[in-house]
C-alpha cells in the first residue's frame, strides 16, 4: 500500500480554523492541477469505559479510539495512544463492542472532503466535524505517494512535496499552516512498509494534536 | 446469529465418524488446531459483566490468525422450544495478533483457555454447515499449548454450526436437524448444555462403517 502522511491545519496564535481555509486549500490543490476524483469520508470514535460504580476508577485507558477509513471500508482500527497499541479488525468488531456494553462511544467525529489525483500523488482534503454538528473543528490533509510503500524511501519525496504545497498555499496569505506529525511507528510495532494501521495511528496522533492546539482557538 | 448443536463421541469411534462425514459432505476435511482464550471483564467494568473469546487458528499459513468471537444469548420462547437446535446471536471479527493485549488493556482478564485439536468439514446443504470434531485440552501453565492434556480423555466433542439470520433461521435449523439425523447412529447431537451422552449403538455403527470402508470387521 502506498505511503501516506496525514497533515493537519494549525492556525496561527489567536486565529481560528474556518470553512474559508478549507475552501482555499481545495482551490489551491486544483490550482496546481489536482484532478478532483470525488468525495471521501472517515470516522473516528472516542470510547470511554462504562463503570458500574463511578466512585472507583480502575486503571483503564482514557484515550481509546476506533477509526474507519475511507479506503478500507471492511475494516476498523483501534488505537490506544498511551500504550502505543494499534489493532486492525473487521468492521463487525463494532457490533461486538456494542454487545459487550463495557465501552461506549463518547464523541464521534467525521472527516469529509474531496479527493484529488496529482501526478503520482493522491490528496485528500477534508474538514473535521463532530457528528450532529456542522461546526468545523479542524482540517486534515492526506498526502499519498502512489509508487512507494516504504516510509523511509518515500521520506524525501514527501518532504519535497509538502514544501511545494506550503509554497503554493503561502500565496493565499492564510493564517496558519499544515503540519505533519513526526511519528515513530516502530513504537507501535509497525514496520517500514506502509499499512492501513499506519494511517490509523496518524489519525489518532493528529486528533490529539488538534484537540491540544486547534480546538480552543475554534471555540474562541 | 447461528444455529448450533453439539454432542460427544468416544475417541475410538472418531475415525468411523470421519469416514461418514467424508461421504456425506463430499469435501476434504480440514485440520483443526485452535487455541481458545475466554476473557471476562473486571468487576466494575461494563453495564453487566461481559465475556469475549479470542480464537487463534494455529494451522493458518504463513502465521496463525486471530478472531474475536462474541456469543450472545440463545433464542427463547415457544418457537425456540419447538426446534431441536439452539439459535443464538454470534458475531465474529478477524483481528490482528495483538488483540489479546488490547483486551487486557481495556480491563479484560483471562478466565480460561483451551486447545481444540481435531478436524472440520465445511459444506453447503441448504445452509453453510460446519462440522468440527475435536478433543478439548487444557494447559497446565498459562499459554503452554505444547503441554496441553485432554480435559476428558477418550472423549471428543462434535459441534455442528450454521450461520443464520432472523429471516431464515427456521430453514437453517431444519437443514442442520436433518443433517444430524445422518450422524445419529454414531453421535447424538442436541442443544448445547443439554448433555445426552454417547450413543449406545455407536460401537456397532462404527464397526459397520469401518468394514464398509475396507477397514476392520466385526
Amino acid at each position: 500500500m502506498p505511503v501516506k502522511w496525514v497533515l493537519y491545519w494549525q492556525p496561527n496564535q489567536g486565529s481560528t480554523v474556518s470553512t474559508q481555509i478549507l475552501n482555499e486549500s481545495a482551490q489551491c490543490v486544483e490550482s496546481i492541477n489536482g484532478v478532483k476524483e470525488g468525495r471521501w469520508k472517515a470516522a473516528l470514535n472516542y470510547y470511554k469505559p462504562m463503570l458500574r460504580d463511578q466512585s472507583t476508577h480502575p486503571d483503564l485507558p482514557r484515550d481509546f479510539l476506533g477509526i474507519s477509513l475511507a479506503d478500507q471500508p471492511t475494516k476498523y482500527y483501534f488505537v490506544i495512544r498511551s500504550q502505543r497499541l494499534v489493532v486492525e479488525a473487521d468492521a463487525s468488531i463494532q457490533l461486538i463492542m456494542e454487545k459487550l456494553q463495557s465501552y461506549k462511544s463518547k464523541v464521534s467525529i467525521y472527516f469529509d472532503g474531496f479527493q484529488y489525483l496529482l501526478g503520482d500523488f493522491r490528496l485528500r482534503v477534508g474538514r473535521v466535524v463532530p457528528v450532529h454538528s456542522e461546526t468545523i473543528r479542524g482540517i486534515v490533509m492526506e498526502v499519498e505517494y502512489l509508487p512507494i510503500s516504504s516510509m523511509e524511501k518515500a521520506r524525501k519525496v514527501m518532504e519535497e512535496f509538502v514544501e511545494i504545497w506550503h509554497e503554493a498555499l503561502s500565496k493565499r496569505s492564510l493564517s496558519g499552516r499544515f503540519v505533519n506529525t513526526e511519528l515513530n511507528f516502530g513504537e507501535f510495532g509497525l514496520a517500514d512498509t506502509y499499512t492501513p494501521q499506519h494511517t490509523g495511528v496518524q489519525y489518532a496522533i493528529v486528533m490529539a494534536h488538534m484537540i491540544a492546539t486547534v480546538q480552543p482557538a475554534a471555540r474562541g | 446469529m447461528e444455529c448450533v448443536v453439539q454432542g460427544i463421541i468416544e475417541t475410538q469411534h472418531v475415525e468411523a465418524l470421519e469416514i461418514l462425514l467424508q461421504g456425506l459432505c463430499g469435501v476434504q476435511r480440514e485440520r483443526l488446531r485452535v487455541h481458545e482464550l475466554t476473557l471476562k471483564s473486571v468487576p466494575n467494568l461494563g453495564v453487566v459483566s461481559s465475556e469475549v473469546r479470542l480464537l487463534c487458528d494455529l494451522d493458518q499459513q504463513p502465521e496463525p490468525t486471530w478472531t474475536v468471537k462474541h456469543v450472545g444469548g440463545a433464542m427463547r420462547g415457544a418457537g425456540a422450544d419447538q426446534i431441536s437446535v439452539m439459535v443464538r446471536t454470534m458475531i465474529e471479527s478477524k483481528v490482528s495478533k495483538n488483540a489479546l493485549r488490547m483486551f487486557y488493556s481495556l480491563g479484560y482478564k483471562l478466565d480460561h483457555e483451551l486447545l481444540k485439536v481435531g478436524f472440520a468439514f465445511h459444506f453447503q446443504r441448504t445452509a453453510h454447515i460446519s462440522v468440527s470434531v475435536s478433543s478439548v485440552n487444557k494447559m497446565p501453565k498459562i499459554h503452554a499449548i505444547d503441554e496441553a492434556v485432554p480435559v476428558t480423555p477418550g472423549m471428543q466433542i462434535v459441534v455442528v454450526t450454521a450461520p443464520a439470520t432472523p429471516e431464515n433461521y427456521s430453514e437453517v435449523a431444519a437443514a442442520v436437524s436433518s443433517f444430524c439425523e445422518f450422524l445419529a447412529p454414531l453421535v447424538h447431537l442436541s442443544k448445547p448444555f443439554i448433555s445426552t451422552g454417547v450413543v449406545p449403538t455407536a460401537a456397532a455403527a462404527a464397526a459397520s462403517l469401518m468394514s464398509d470402508g475396507g477397514g476392520t470387521t466385526l
